[in-house]
């Protein structure tokens, strides 16, 4: 008898409007730990904004969303401690302009977690080591190219050993050489059993590390299917379109 | 997709779940509760005083205390344009000085331009009130306020000028020497134009200071604004509220000033360049 | 007259009134940066009134010349049974100006900080008090240092209204002034105040940018 596990992450019949844009239709989703989920689809799909409702960086007008089958607080300290355990990475990296690379690192199991500082720095160095940029870690976040300074905000969210990471859109503000360095150390953490949902367009990622792929459209998911499934004999029409539109760029 | 123009003034606070919800709508009730005690403080205070009594308003009523007013405006006004003027021809100077190139030249406009700076525009006042006709030159007193008003702002407006001429793209002067135009030239007809656009905004905000400065013209017997409102103080017999009256109108000149500088820049979209305040 | 004639009777009184002008700058400064700090934390709040009362209070303050308002708080202010010391209205009008302009400045280095980060501190769980104590403030205080130190030596230019009411001691500009009125103080009178002002401004100036040097953000 296999007992039925309770998803990481569930979405039960979200809604979200922006104004009278309508951009998040009815979304039904649920993550199991280890799971590397990655949701592509045309930008103004919702995929992002999806992305960020799970740890409630946007609102939903309705539905459900649950952690560990458990509602996310609407506000205060319990919020906050949801957040805690949910990592987040942005396009834009968004590392904190005033700390260097260590600090950015330390801040979270320092002022969130109440780790002594010193363990925490070891740990961060760890961190910064294993997602390559250990060298770097005196220099403030200006002073690093684009792709170290994801790696870094890889780190910051590892930092705070979370349950799952969300990506936002992670390789979308890189040049293209910078591109490969983050996706091998996101392979890395799939590997090694990260639960993740990855908002992305690489869709070589999605293909090699995905568990499952979500075709999302005009706020809707559209079709969720295995990476080679997806790729090779998409159930939907819309899917082929959209493989087929990106396949003759 | 975010929005780009949101101001972190906003974003400080995420979407408010109902508690926090409940806490801003008694907040504003407080706070609307507080500031109308004040208020109230306020005009009780003018109304024990006696100073709400019609005597003391009823001049607002005449349209010859608005003609009079109105020629203060306009003394303020001129003797802020004329300064204005002369401030800028000044600021041109010492600027071209700065970026001149010549040590001696550079370094008398950096010690004039931190002069006017680091000096207050009552000390330039005094010394073209109390000094000046020592020195046997008799000023009108039109000259007693405007020359030292625009000697004060002439350092900050030198500076501002000085970073639009750096603001323009070095693309642009070498542009126009590879066309064979003389150093002086592109300067003038490139250069210092594109400059200007750039500095619009910071200039109109630099006329707020010195409108401000031209208060001080009662020192100097100057029929300003300021001026004209003792006179009519005497004719009235009301202090309080001419005063008030006047603060009010040269708040809204300079809050007006403020508004189309700003404006300016939105529609200019320049890089802001802001002057220091006086 | 003579720089050492000057010198000799009037010394004491210069040294006097360069304090004078000292002790109204730092006075006037520390208040009104108190002030911009509570008027900034209302122009930010979700409290919409105590917005716009913080928006209000600026645009007076930052309108209004300081003669205009001295004024009202010298002689029109005891219409409303209200009389301050002559001290105290010229501390007031030098605090409550630069308190407008020390609000304005706070604002403009809250919004250098990228809304991005606080989305970013959210993300950590921190809540928001950790996220105004350990973001926010840190980078608008950094990024405010040059402003800051303008508006100290704008402080400092706007207590010359002290030499419009009767104080003894006066300040730099009053004293120019009293010597004028009493004897021919010439150009020489004049120069040992404006020297006496600008010598502080550039210290002041000179401070800043060092703390600025060291404090500055790479962005």
């Amino acid at each position: 008898m296999v007992q039925e596990q309770v998803p990481v992450i569930e979405l039960k019949h979200v809604d979200k409007h922006f104004g009278e844009l309508h951009v998040l239709k009815d979304i039904n989703l649920s993550v199991k730990k280890g799971e590397v989920v990655v949701i592509i689809g045309p930008s103004g799909s919702g995929k992002s904004t999806l992305c960020r409702t799970i740890n409630r960086l946007e609102t939903i007008d309705s539905g459900e969303i649950l952690i560990d089958g458990v509602a996310i607080p609407e506000e205060g300290k319990k919020l906050a401690q949801l957040r805690a355990q949910i990592g987040m990475v942005f396009q834009s990296f968004n590392l904190f302009a005033h700390k260097n690379i260590l600090d950015n690192v330390t801040m979270g199991p320092i002022d969130v977690l109440h780790t002594p500082r010193k363990e925490a720095r070891e740990e961060a160095m760890k961190l910064l080591k294993r997602v390559g940029v250990d060298s770097q870690a005196a220099k403030v976040p200006a002073q690093l190219s684009g792709g170290q300074q994801q790696r870094v905000a890889i780190a910051r969210s590892l930092a705070m050993h979370p349950k799952a990471i969300l990506f936002d859109e992670p390789t979308s503000a890189l040049d293209p050489e910078m591109i490969g360095e983050v996706l091998d150390v996101m392979t890395e953490l799939a590997r090694e059993g990260m639960t993740m949902v990855v908002v992305t367009h690489e869709m070589n990622f999605a293909r090699r590390v995905a568990d499952r792929v979500i075709f999302m459209d005009g706020g809707r998911i559209i079709e969720e299917n295995t990476p080679d499934a997806f790729f090779e004999h998409p159930d939907t029409p819309r899917a082929q379109d959209f493989l087929n539109s990106i396949k003759h760029h | 997709m975010k929005d780009a123009h949101i101001s972190v003034r906003d974003a400080l606070y995420e979407a408010p779940g109902p508690k926090t919800r409940k806490y801003i709508v008694i907040a504003t009730a407080v706070s609307l509760a507080a500031l109308a005690l004040l208020v109230f403080v306020v005009v009780r205070q003018f109304y024990r005083t006696g100073q709400l009594d019609a005597k003391y308003w009823s001049f607002l009523a005449r349209a010859t205390t608005w003609k009079f007013l109105g020629k203060g405006i306009l003394g303020t006004l001129e003797a802020a344009l004329a300064a204005g003027a002369v401030t800028f021809a000044l600021a041109f100077l010492l600027m071209l000085g700065r970026i001149s190139g010549s040590r001696i030249l550079g370094g008398i406009s950096t010690v004039l331009i931190e002069f006017t700076r680091g000096v207050p525009t009552l000390l330039f006042i005094y010394f073209f009130f109390l000094v000046v006709p020592q020195l046997g030159i008799k000023l009108p007193a039109f000259w007693k306020i405007a020359a030292p008003v625009a000697i004060s702002a002439a350092g900050v407006v030198a500076e501002v000028l000085r970073s639009g001429v750096n603001a323009v793209p070095k693309g642009q002067k070498e542009a126009a020497l590879s066309l064979g135009m003389s150093g002086r030239s592109v300067f003038l007809k490139v250069v210092f134009p594109q400059a200007i656009r750039y500095v619009i905004p910071a200039l109109i905000s630099e006329l707020v200071i010195v409108v401000k400065d031209t208060t001080f013209a009662y020192v100097v017997n100057y029929p300003d604004l300021m001026q004209n409102a003792k006179v009519l103080i005497s004719n009235y017999d009301a202090l309080l509220s001419v005063y008030l009256v006047v603060a009010v109108i040269y708040i809204l000149m300079n809050y007006l000033l403020n508004k189309a500088s700003a404006m300016v820049a939105r529609r200019r979209n320049s890089p802001t360049i802001t002057p220091q305040q006086n | 007259m003579e720089i050492y004639e000057l010198l000799s009777q009037y010394g004491d009184k210069y040294i006097l009134a360069l304090l004078t002008t000292w002790k109204l700058t730092v006075l006037a400064f520390a208040s009104a940066f108190v002030i911009g700090i509570v008027v900034t934390v209302l122009r930010v709040s979700p409290v919409k009134p105590l917005r716009v009362f913080g928006d209000f209070y600026v645009q007076i303050f930052r309108n209004i010349p300081g003669a205009s308002l001295l004024i009202l708080l010298v002689y029109a202010l005891p219409y409303l049974n209200v009389v301050l010391s002559y001290f105290t209205c010229v501390l007031i009008a030098v605090a409550l100006i630069p308190s407008a302009f020390c609000s304005e400045y706070l604002i403009s280095g809250i919004n250098t900080i990228d809304v991005g980060q606080i989305e970013a501190a959210r993300s950590l769980g921190m809540t928001f008090s950790k996220i105004i104590r350990k973001v926010v403030i840190p980078q608008a205080l950094r990024s405010s240092v040059l402003p800051m130190t303008n508006l100290l030596i704008a402080t400092m230019l706007t207590t010359a209204l002290a030499s419009q009411v009767p104080m003894n001691p006066t300040d730099l500009t009053g004293i120019v002034s009293h010597i004028n009125t009493h004897a021919v103080g010439g150009v020489t009178a004049f120069l040992i105040s404006a020297v006496l002002y600008c010598a502080t401004a550039v210290v002041i100036g000179q401070v800043g940018n060092l703390i600025d040097r060291k404090v500055r953000i790479l962005r």
